[in-house]
């Protein structure tokens, strides 16, 4: 039965695909060109660093390479620095992902109501999104200089403690976690808004005239009906931020102290300062698998939701 | 049947799951995602100060920002070029850069008939760009800091090129050190075209109204930081701990050649630790743990964790009576990081004293030699081309030519013949301390970098004894003998 089962379910995949194939032989036509440029840019790096990930190999002469098998999957288990950096990247993610969803999600409520002067608010609530992450680091890192930095001068107005904040062993971490919320919130609201102006007015109504008040409609009408959009920028931020590797390194270059190293950061630091080009491949083939892991999950439990 | 069509993977499932596949493997690949950066630069910037115009760690210029956000510098456009030339050291300021572009290419065409064509980028950029694409022979020639010229003669990048070199009819007129910070394994590889050395950055005004005498020793120097820390308001000291920050290395180097002529000596064919365990942990006590996380520090350990973006301008701003640091900020009188242009310009002009570093007990005076090369590619279609664009880059005339666009990079020529654009008594001490630097030694310094930071932030944060923080880093130093 089992077997049958699967056959049956091969059958299908097959038959789907051929009706697919026979009907739009135009459109892969079309796409052809498109799917070799990606498969040049993507799968054959992908494929590359995987295969590296199993062999020593020099940046300084990567083409003299030694098969070491799974070696560096064993270095990276005592590795402090890689576990250090695997824990921050984790909590890096989960607080930033956490509290730009919510931040965004309030965000899209306000922008969705129709006041005056709200257009205007839409536009400018983009800037930080927009803003190059290099701008965006040297803004902060300005704001927070101790001596000229505005944030500063007004805090030693004020008479409180003036502190260079991305050198603070504790509050550059909590500074990283400040950049990516400032910069990605917008990008939540104007998605999640979109998400909700395409929710019928007709069902807020029906839910009125059901008796429901303003946070039983959020909860039934408008969240059943965004989540496929939160599951999208969920899992884009999630893999954003895991990667993301300019934002520490401008800002602190992972440090003090190694406080805000994260995997981006230090595979960067193996592979063009130490040069070690296969260990720095298999951090990223490490990566490459928790986010694949997360994203299969996190998917099929949205899908079964 | 209806129960068929439920269990059917459906078309638009299956183009559904194609599209996140997709769409999760290009956010992967994209790192950040966020929109386009506009590339890094930044604070890693391999190196770099001299003429001013890097942005990467050695600061050296008056427009940070602007020269940070190189990732996409673009270049000259040249469509008709021969060669293409990468280059970190122009200049930050828009116009400036314009003008030594074109002042290269004018030379550049006279010299060889030829076009050439300019690319601005960061020294970071520069450096990963050209360790992962030199192989396909672009650029043909590329500017860089010394510390890249033994990465890539390692890697088999660059082109020896004694015998072209000792043939240009200005080459007897280099300065003899920075000739030789371009010698890997006995042969030229690159031709240099500024320098500079660090220097102890003073202010006069306040050791003469507290008649005080300037620092020989780092005891001495502690004890003027001490006074000046009780007498008066200003910050006495400032130098670079910042996690990565290439400034921070380079001061640190700075004092390390006050006590050996170079941390890592060949000795047949491999190279070995030239400083004893004991000397890095006086040398870390006296210039951070003391400076730092003591019980008197003199400087602001709110300042912790700083790079050259606070050190420079602090200085500059009047709120630090002491740096270690080089030329390039004789000229920083303007821009965001500056409160007040007319006491920049005073402090600069005339309250400014600059010295020998002060050493530890043991040492002498030394310091960071920067010298910057130009090279060339060994994979360039056209060496000969090439070498003609690294002889204009480093020739006498158009370095002359340059100091009337960017008067900083010629403060201590590297050649006989090319004026300095010092002028001011205070700053002539500059020829002296560059005069007296000592060049790195010619190992991949990656590793010893990487090495070093913790270290440091360990002692400077006061989480670790200076000299045990010694002993870690010579065990650390001696472990990397082998990879170097």
């Amino acid at each position: 039965m089992a077997t049958e089962t699967g056959r049956s379910r091969v059958g299908r995949y097959g038959e789907e695909f051929r009706e697919l194939f026979s009907e739009t032989w135009l459109g892969y036509a079309l796409i052809l060109p498109a799917t070799i440029l990606l498969a040049a840019i993507i799968v054959y790096p992908t494929l590359r660093g995987i295969q590296l990930a199993f062999f020593e190999a020099s940046l300084l002469n990567p083409n003299q390479q030694t098969f070491v098998g799974l070696e560096h999957f064993g270095t990276m288990l005592s590795d402090s620095v890689f576990r250090t950096a695997l824990w921050q990247t984790v909590l890096l993610t989960s607080v930033a992902v956490t509290i730009q969803y919510f931040l965004g999600l309030s965000l899209a409520v306000v922008l969705k109501e129709k006041v005056p002067g709200i257009s205007f608010f839409r536009s400018i609530s983009m800037v930080s999104w927009v803003l190059p992450i290099i701008v965006m680091v040297i803004l902060f890192r300005f704001l927070v200089q101790v001596g000229f930095g505005p944030v500063n001068v007004i805090f030693g107005q004020l008479g409180l403690p003036t502190k260079y904040w991305f050198g603070d062993p504790d509050m550059a971490f909590p500074m990283i976690v400040l950049m990516h919320v400032w910069r990605n919130v917008p990008f939540y609201a104007i998605a999640l808004m979109a998400s909700m102006n395409s929710i019928p007015e007709t069902q807020y109504e029906a839910a009125q005239l059901d008796g429901a008040g303003p946070l039983q409609r959020f909860r039934h009408v408008t969240l059943p009906q965004i989540s496929y959009v939160s599951m999208i920028m969920i899992v884009l931020h999630v893999i954003f931020t895991f990667n993301n590797f300019d934002i520490v390194y401008l800002s602190t270059g992972g440090g003090p102290l190694g406080n805000t190293e994260v995997l981006a950061t230090y595979v960067y630091k193996t592979a063009f300062e130490t040069y070690a080009l296969g260990y720095a491949a298999s951090m990223g083939v490490v990566m490459l698998v928790i986010m694949l892991v997360f994203t299969t999950v996190y998917v099929k439990l949205e899908d079964t939701g | 049947m209806a129960d068929k069509e439920n269990k059917a993977i459906s078309r638009r499932r299956i183009l559904r799951g194609l599209g996140v596949g997709a769409g999760v493997t290009l956010a992967g690949c994209s790192g950040n995602g966020d929109g386009g950066d506009g590339g890094d630069g930044g604070d890693g910037g391999d190196g770099g100060d001299g003429g001013g115009s890097d942005g990467g760690d050695g600061g050296g210029t008056p427009t940070p920002t602007e020269a940070m956000m190189g990732g996409d510098d673009g270049g000259d456009g040249s469509s008709d070029a021969e060669i293409l030339h990468w280059d970190a050291g122009l200049p930050s300021d828009e116009q400036e850069l314009d003008q030594t572009i074109t002042t290269l290419k004018e030379y550049f065409n006279e010299r060889t008939g030829s076009q050439v064509q300019v690319t601005d980028f960061t020294y970071e950029d520069l450096r990963s760009g050209y360790l992962t694409g030199a192989r396909s022979g672009d650029p043909d020639s590329a500017e860089g800091v010394l510390s890249h010229l033994t990465e890539y003669a390692k890697a088999g990048l660059i082109e020896p090129i004694t015998e072209e070199a000792q043939n240009l009819e200005w080459f007897d007129g280099y300065v003899d050190s920075t000739i030789d910070a371009m010698r890997y394994d006995g042969e030229i590889y690159a031709l240099p075209y500024t320098g500079n050395g660090r220097a102890f950055v003073y202010r006069i005004d306040i050791f003469d109204d507290l008649g005080l005498e300037v620092p020989e020793t780092a005891d001495e120097f502690l004890e003027v930081g001490r006074t000046i820390k009780a007498e008066t308001d200003v910050t006495p000291f400032h130098n670079c701990t910042k996690d990565g920050g290439v400034r921070a290395f380079q001061e640190w180097m700075s004092h390390v050649y006050q006590h050996t002529d170079n941390l890592y000596v060949q000795e047949g064919d491999g190279w070995t630790v030239n400083i004893d365990a004991e000397t890095l942990g006086l040398i870390f006590d006296k210039f951070y743990y003391e400076v730092w996380a003591s019980d008197n520090p003199i400087a602001n350990p709110d300042q912790l964790g700083t790079g050259w973006q606070v050190n420079d301008p602090e200085y500059i701003n009047g709120n630090v009576a002491m740096i270690e640091c080089g030329p390039w900020i004789r000229n920083w009188t303007s821009g965001p990081e500056i409160s007040d242009s007319d006491a920049a310009t005073d402090i600069l002009d005339n309250k400014t004293g600059i010295a020998q570093l002060p050493y530890a007990e043991g040492g002498d005076f030394g310091t960071y030699l920067e010298v910057k090369p130009v090279m060339v590619n060994s994979n360039s279609d056209d060496k000969d081309l090439a070498f003609d664009m690294v002889a204009t880059r480093c020739a006498p005339e158009v370095m002359n030519s340059m100091s009337d666009i960017d008067p900083g990079g010629n403060i201590t020529p590297v050649h006989d013949d090319v004026e300095s654009t010092l002028e001011n008594e205070n700053w002539q001490s500059f020829t002296e301390v560059f005069r007296n630097g000592r060049a790195l030694a010619k190992i991949a310094w990656g590793p010893v970098r990487q090495e070093f930071y913790p270290a440091m932030q360990n002692v400077a944060y006061g989480e670790k004894d200076p000299y045990t923080a010694g002993e870690d880093l010579h065990s650390r130093l001696t472990d990397l003998e082998s990879d170097l």
